[in-house]
């Protein structure tokens, strides 16, 4: 009996020091850092749900590196024996990422928020210069490369209405900065040069109205071409007689520097010869008398200052002729009229008949009808 | 001695069972990370980015699940194998639905292809019919132009199909689809006005 009793008090205090070893073990190891882990987990997740990664890049990449480094510490500590592990890094690392991933997660939705409103605001503006480009500049000779810097344009804002659509406002930013760049360039390099033009606009109403005058005074027809208009007036007496559709050199805009450039020279001419059946190609025609003083003196000019090459000659055999009618400018710088109506024209003009060609006899936002140019605003910008 | 055999069998006992659930399960933590590298490879980031990610952070809670219990004396991953478990099976549905979503997708650009292509081919016959009507000329050369650049889009587009880059070339095409569309109906408007015929827009 005693010898059990001895037993018994042998085993229980074995466990109960077992039992105290094994509470000391538990009491002195370090506790995980379980839920500061947690933590920054489920803020990394939330920032990446709400793609911190593309509209906060920075802070996203900063919480990742954080929480790498908490792993990574914790991973470190734990190849520790128990007593020596310490945790406090590993924490500091966690709450660091999860600091950061509330930062990134509040900046990407004001940057994905301001960016997508941006990018409408883009594309409404962008819609509204291909609106205008398209009205200003539809039926006008834009140069090869204008008109392939519209269409990539028009390409680009189209792509970048389908990348907004599926909610890619950085791709597309992107599509729409280019087609802003490409069509705000062609609008503004174009309007601007069709300003330049119209500013001999003065003298083409002076040269008009000296025309209508003359013919008033001399109770006489003066011809009375308007580019921009595609008319031939015809004046009798200084009033209106006549109103016929012109169709130019297919360069019409601006004025006739040299022979071969395909456009309508601009400036006070006179008939100088009348021709029809074999003596002409075009039916009937009424010779004009390009080059004018005027248009050799500039031409003398245009070779000194180089802007002309040394081989340019200046041309000829300027006419207002028949064979029109096609609906495009086609000549290679005369006026062409259908055979009707050079019919007509050809029997009331002499030789003498005054015939002046101007750019416009109406300010260039009447020519537009567009409140874009009236305003001003797109091509000061 | 017989007491002596059955303390020493408890004592073994105990260590076996102390030591039974304590094992990293790293075996299962390598299949599940091969199954997420899988996924990965199917471009499940690009066509189910919502799934993916969700997988991504189940691997990432399970990684500081066996931290926990690597901390912990008694140590106990029955609970992380469970979820190991899970996350192969999500990880390898991801990568269907990934593999799934992509021929969805390659179908689709496909098929925009062959629409615009068609599209493409029917502006040519109708620019040949288009009129030349006054100052016509010059809205016929933008159009022109634009329709060469669509030519130029669909090139593009099907250059980024060679590459499988489907989700790009979806955009593209799509946004060359809607020029190539517009442009079929202004020149469909501009020939129903000279011949007098109404259109009928879909």
């Amino acid at each position: 009996m005693r010898r059990y009793i001895k037993w018994l008090a042998l085993i229980v205090g074995f466990a109960g020091f077992a039992g105290l070893i094994v509470f000391l073990l538990v009491k002195l190891t370090p506790s995980p850092p379980e839920s500061e882990v947690e933590l920054a987990m489920k803020a990394f997740s939330r920032a990446n749900k709400d793609k911190a990664d593309t509209y906060s890049t920075k802070l996203f990449n900063e919480s990742r590196a954080a929480y790498d480094s908490a792993m990574a510490n914790w991973k470190r500590e734990n190849k520790k024996f128990l007593f020596f592990r310490n945790y406090e890094k590993v924490e500091t690392f966690a709450r660091l990422a999860s600091k950061r991933a509330g930062q990134a997660t509040t900046t990407s939705q004001i940057n994905s928020s301001s960016l997508k409103i941006s990018v409408k605001e883009k594309i409404d503006s962008v819609n509204k210069t291909v609106s205008g480009i398209d009205h200003i500049f539809g039926r006008y000779p834009l140069p090869s490369d204008s008109r392939k810097k519209v269409a990539k344009g028009n390409m680009l804002l189209k792509e970048a209405e389908v990348a907004y659509s599926k909610g890619q406002y950085v791709q597309a930013n992107s599509k729409i900065n280019e087609a802003e760049y490409l069509l705000t360039t062609v609008f503004n390099t174009e309007l601007s040069d069709l300003k330049d033009y119209f500013k001999s606009l003065p003298v083409w109403k002076k040269w008009a109205q000296q025309a209508i005058s003359e013919s008033a005074r001399n109770k006489s027809y003066a011809i009375v071409v308007d580019k921009f208009s595609k008319k031939c007036y015809i004046y009798l007496k200084g009033v209106k007689k006549f109103e016929f559709d012109a169709e130019l050199g297919i360069n019409w805009v601006g004025n006739k520097r040299r022979m071969g450039d395909k456009a309508t020279p601009e400036g006070i001419y006179k008939v100088v010869n009348k021709f029809q059946g074999k003596q002409t190609e075009y039916y009937k025609s009424l010779s004009l008398d390009y080059p004018n003083a005027r248009d050799m003196e500039r031409f003398k000019s245009e070779l000194s200052r180089g802007s002309l090459p040394a081989w340019a000659k200046i041309g000829g055999g300027i006419e207002i002729h028949g064979g029109g009618g096609k609906g495009v400018d086609w000549t290679e710088g005369c006026i062409a009229l259908t055979n009707s109506e050079i019919d007509v024209l050809y029997d009331l003009a002499k030789v003498g008949t005054p015939v002046v060609i101007v750019g416009s006899v109406k300010d260039l936002s009447k020519v537009l009808e567009n409140e874009l140019l009236v305003n001003g605003n797109r091509g000061d910008n | 001695m017989k007491n002596k055999v059955l303390m020493g069998l408890a004592a073994v006992a105990m260590v076996a069972f102390l030591s039974s659930c304590g094992k990293v399960p790293q075996a299962k933590i390598d299949a599940t990370n091969v199954a997420i590298d899988s996924a990965k490879v199917a471009e499940a980031s690009v066509y189910v980015p919502a799934e993916f990610a969700a997988v991504q952070d189940s691997m990432k809670a399970i990684t500081a699940a066996v931290e926990v219990q690597k901390s912990k004396m008694f140590k106990n991953f029955k609970k992380i194998e469970v979820k190991l478990d899970e996350t192969i099976a999500a990880a390898k549905k991801v990568q269907a639905d990934a593999v799934a979503k992509k021929a969805e997708i390659k179908k689709e650009v496909e098929t925009l292809m062959t629409d615009i292509k068609a599209v493409i081919e029917d502006n040519g016959k109708l620019f040949k019919k288009a009129p030349r009507g006054k100052e016509g000329a010059q809205v016929l050369e933008q159009m022109k132009t634009e329709m060469a650049a669509i030519d130029a889009a669909v090139v593009e587009g099907q250059g980024m199909y060679d590459k499988g880059a489907y989700m790009d070339a979806l955009n593209k095409v799509k946004a060359a689809k809607e020029n190539a569309d517009k442009i079929n109906g202004e020149l469909k408007d501009a020939i129903a006005k000279v011949s007098g015929k109404k259109v009928v827009k879909k």
